[in-house]
């Protein structure tokens, strides 16, 4: 007996919330990247269970090449956030104030 | 017919039951007796010194970043594999093959290019330096 | 039709080829401080891949539309048309980057980085699935981010690099969940089987709210109210020609899937009964340039003042997609918003690198800095002058003309009060855009500015932009035929 396709859904805009509740909520720009990475985790929740429910599996392959892209993601981003830190000697999102918001 | 969710919930209810009862039991049955020595972090041996964050030399950063790139290189190299048999019979060798070389072959060029741009060069400390000089 | 087949992706493949070429260069000697050959193969690269597409548009190749990959890629002639300007604006950004980085160290990086970028908003043009959409957008954003804070010392351009970063990373996030989102309703990420699916959908409000994310992931790319944050902060902190080449070719890019996926995967009466998404961009469109143009008339900063324009001409393009109401020629007016983009591409470019210029002179960066400039520089005013009034919309470059086309687009399609909302901000357009002429040609100069070396390479992309965007006005009748037939092939 599966789990009907709905709760994913469901499952899965929890998940997107957290991460939108995180990203609006944090300062610091590590758990911003975390945020964006359950955000984008969620997203892949949906094409696991969908390819499912479908029987193809278009979905899964792309759940494969969103996680590929998470990780380039965060590898560019830490290397900004490196940047930022040196500057700024911080990485607080807040702090970053030279040119105006 | 019975919902086979059930035993699932059964057995989570019966997981949480058993060490909860364990903790509140053991903690109505036993005497209490405050001591400095039970608080400590390894109750018999090392006093710990320093703070429990640490930080990591930078150069990690670079090593996790290769690595993160075999990582993916792997989960998106896994499906291809899945597939392989059936594409040869039904496409030929150069068809199936030759898309993952190109794909690797890029990779590699990656490498090769971090590789001479010093990714793998693990640069030491001045005070490591020192120590070095010292014992020489 | 082309032989073999995969040869139609010719200009993507000489871009990527181009990018791998200056990773091995810089393999085989790390430490080479050989600019002009990094240059140099960059500039040729691009313009290999330029002249590949403008042959391939010329010969027809995309007509009709070559599917490459089962359907992952789509060669037609909108791909064709923006695969020209991604191009174009790549040479001449790479051809002015050579003075503008003079001394500068990472110099390899930096080409393979706007190469890269450049391959992706190629492939973004000729995707033909959401999955390759997403693919090709992140690889267009990914170096996109490195190459806005590539100047590491300089706080302005670090935090200019975190802002772009951030904002990126949650629209793309979004992105992915609204293409998640709809794959949910379809059963496939292929654009043609997305419009089968969608038209008998069973969940319109998941589809609903799946297509209102994806169009937020365009937003930001194109640099659109509600994902337009970044685009001062990422504008004005960026090295100039990164500036230029942000705000023109990746906002081109942006459009390029934004108009193939909400015109094809959302064929608007398909999808009418689950979300009417013509009247989010209409909506949209009209914010992003009264926004866009009232911020750039309040700003001092050259560069940033440019900014905001960028913003109110990403609003002039949505009037391509806001004006697909189904009634009059949906094919002249989406066509009319890739003519401005090509238009764009030039004029705006051009107009960066002068402030590339600029910055390389040690001018300030505010109006007033700008003072007695043409005593000094005329022929470089002379460009300025033309990128401003033409940015205007005044019949001094193609800008007319493509304004022209965008809002008789719009009055045809009965949205006449878009049209009217888009005069309205052209002409308080104008006031900003004179500012800077007003301040190069009549005000007295200001002491103590040197204008002694004249950079040949970035002389030469801003007069070559200028040139282009005057010829432009004329010979837009040549190009025009071009885009109007492939938007039409794209809608019908």
């Amino acid at each position: 007996m599966a789990v009907s396709v709905q709760y994913y859904l469901i499952l899965s805009a929890f998940v997107f919330c957290v991460g939108l509740f995180g990203i609006l909520t944090r300062r610091n720009a590590l758990l911003f990247l975390m945020s964006v990475e359950l955000m984008l985790n969620a997203a892949n929740i949906n094409f696991v269970a969908f390819s499912y429910y479908h029987g193809n599996l278009t979905g899964q392959v792309f759940s494969l090449f969103t996680m590929a892209l998470a990780a380039a993601e965060v590898a560019v981003g830490i290397g900004i956030i490196l940047v930022l830190y040196r500057n700024f000697a911080d990485v607080d999102v807040t702090k970053a104030t030279t040119l105006r918001w | 017919m019975s919902n086979p969710w059930i035993a699932i919930g059964a057995l989570t209810l019966v997981s949480i039951i058993i060490p909860v009862s364990m903790v509140v039991v053991s903690a109505l049955l036993r005497p209490s007796v405050p001591e400095q020595g039970k608080t400590a972090v390894y109750e018999s041996g090392e006093v710990p010194t320093g703070d429990t964050r640490i930080r990591f030399n930078i150069q990690y950063y670079m090593v996790a970043l290769l690595f993160v790139v075999f990582d993916i290189e792997t989960v998106l190299i896994f499906p291809w594999t899945v597939i392989y048999r059936d594409g040869v019979q039904q496409f030929g060798m150069a068809q199936t093959l030759v898309p993952m070389l190109v794909f690797i072959g890029v990779l590699v060029v990656g490498l090769a290019w971090a590789w001479r741009n010093g990714a793998v060069q693990w640069v030491k400390s001045t005070r490591a330096r020192d120590t070095a000089g010292s014992t020489e | 039709m082309i032989t073999p087949e995969w040869a139609a992706a010719a200009p993507t493949l000489v871009l990527g080829v181009t990018a791998l070429v200056l990773f091995a260069f810089d393999s085989i000697d790390p430490e080479s401080s050989n600019n002009p050959v990094l240059a140099g193969i960059a500039v040729v690269g691009s313009l290999a891949a330029m002249g590949v597409s403008v042959a391939y548009l010329v010969a027809g190749v995309g007509d009709p539309a070559v599917e490459l990959y089962g359907g992952q890629l789509v060669v037609d002639g909108m791909a064709l048309f923006f695969q020209v300007i991604f191009t174009s604006v790549t040479a001449l950004v790479a051809l002015a980057s050579y003075d503008y980085l003079e001394d500068m160290r990472h110099q390899a990086e930096y080409y393979i980085l706007l190469l890269l970028a450049a391959t992706g908003m190629s492939l973004m043009a000729a995707a033909g699935s959401l999955a390759v959409g997403f693919v090709a957008l992140e690889l267009a954003s990914l170096p996109s981010y490195g190459l806005v804070a590539f100047l590491k010392q300089n706080r302005g351009s670090a935090e200019a690099g975190l802002k772009y970063f951030l904002i990126g990373a949650l629209s793309s996030a979004v992105f992915a969940y609204g293409i998640s989102l709809v794959y949910a309703v379809s059963g496939s990420l292929l654009i043609d089987a997305v419009a089968g699916s969608v038209r008998n959908a069973g969940q319109p409000g998941v589809l609903g709210v799946g297509v209102l994310m994806v169009l937020g992931g365009f937003a930001f790319k194109t640099a659109s109210v509600p994902f337009h944050f970044w685009a001062p902060e990422a504008y004005e902190g960026a090295p100039a020609p990164i500036s230029a080449f942000l705000s023109s070719a990746s906002k081109a890019a942006g459009f390029a899937l934004a108009f193939r996926v909400m015109t094809v995967a959302f064929p608007i009466e398909g999808v009418v009964g689950a979300v009417d998404w013509v009247l989010a961009v209409q909506v949209l469109a009209v914010v992003t340039m009264t926004l866009g143009n009232f911020a750039a008339a309040t700003q001092e900063n050259v560069k940033r003042m440019l900014a905001y324009s960028s913003v109110g001409h990403a609003g002039y393009v949505l009037i391509g997609l806001a004006a697909l109401t189904g009634t009059g020629d949906g094919g002249l007016v989406l066509g009319a918003g890739m003519i401005h983009l090509l238009v764009y591409g030039f004029m705006n470019t051009g107009a960066f690198l002068f402030i590339a210029l600029a910055e390389y002179w040690g001018v300030g960066r505010t109006f007033a800095d700008y003072n007695g400039l043409a005593r000094r520089a005329p022929l470089a005013c002379v460009a300025m002058t033309v990128f401003m009034f033409s940015l205007a919309g005044l019949p001094v470059g193609g800008g007319f003309v493509s304004k022209y086309y965008l809002f008789a687009g719009a009055v045809n399609a009965g949205v006449w009060w878009l049209a009217l909302v888009g005069a309205v901000n052209s002409a308080l357009s104008l006031f900003y855009y004179s500012r800077v002429v007003k301040a190069m040609w009549i005000e007295e100069p200001a002491e103590g500015v040197d204008v002694s070396s004249y950079p040949s390479t970035l002389y030469a992309a801003v007069i070559t932009a200028a040139v282009v965007t005057v010829v432009l006005l004329p010979a837009l009748g040549l190009f025009s035929g071009f885009a109007f037939d492939a938007a039409a092939a794209v809608l019908f």
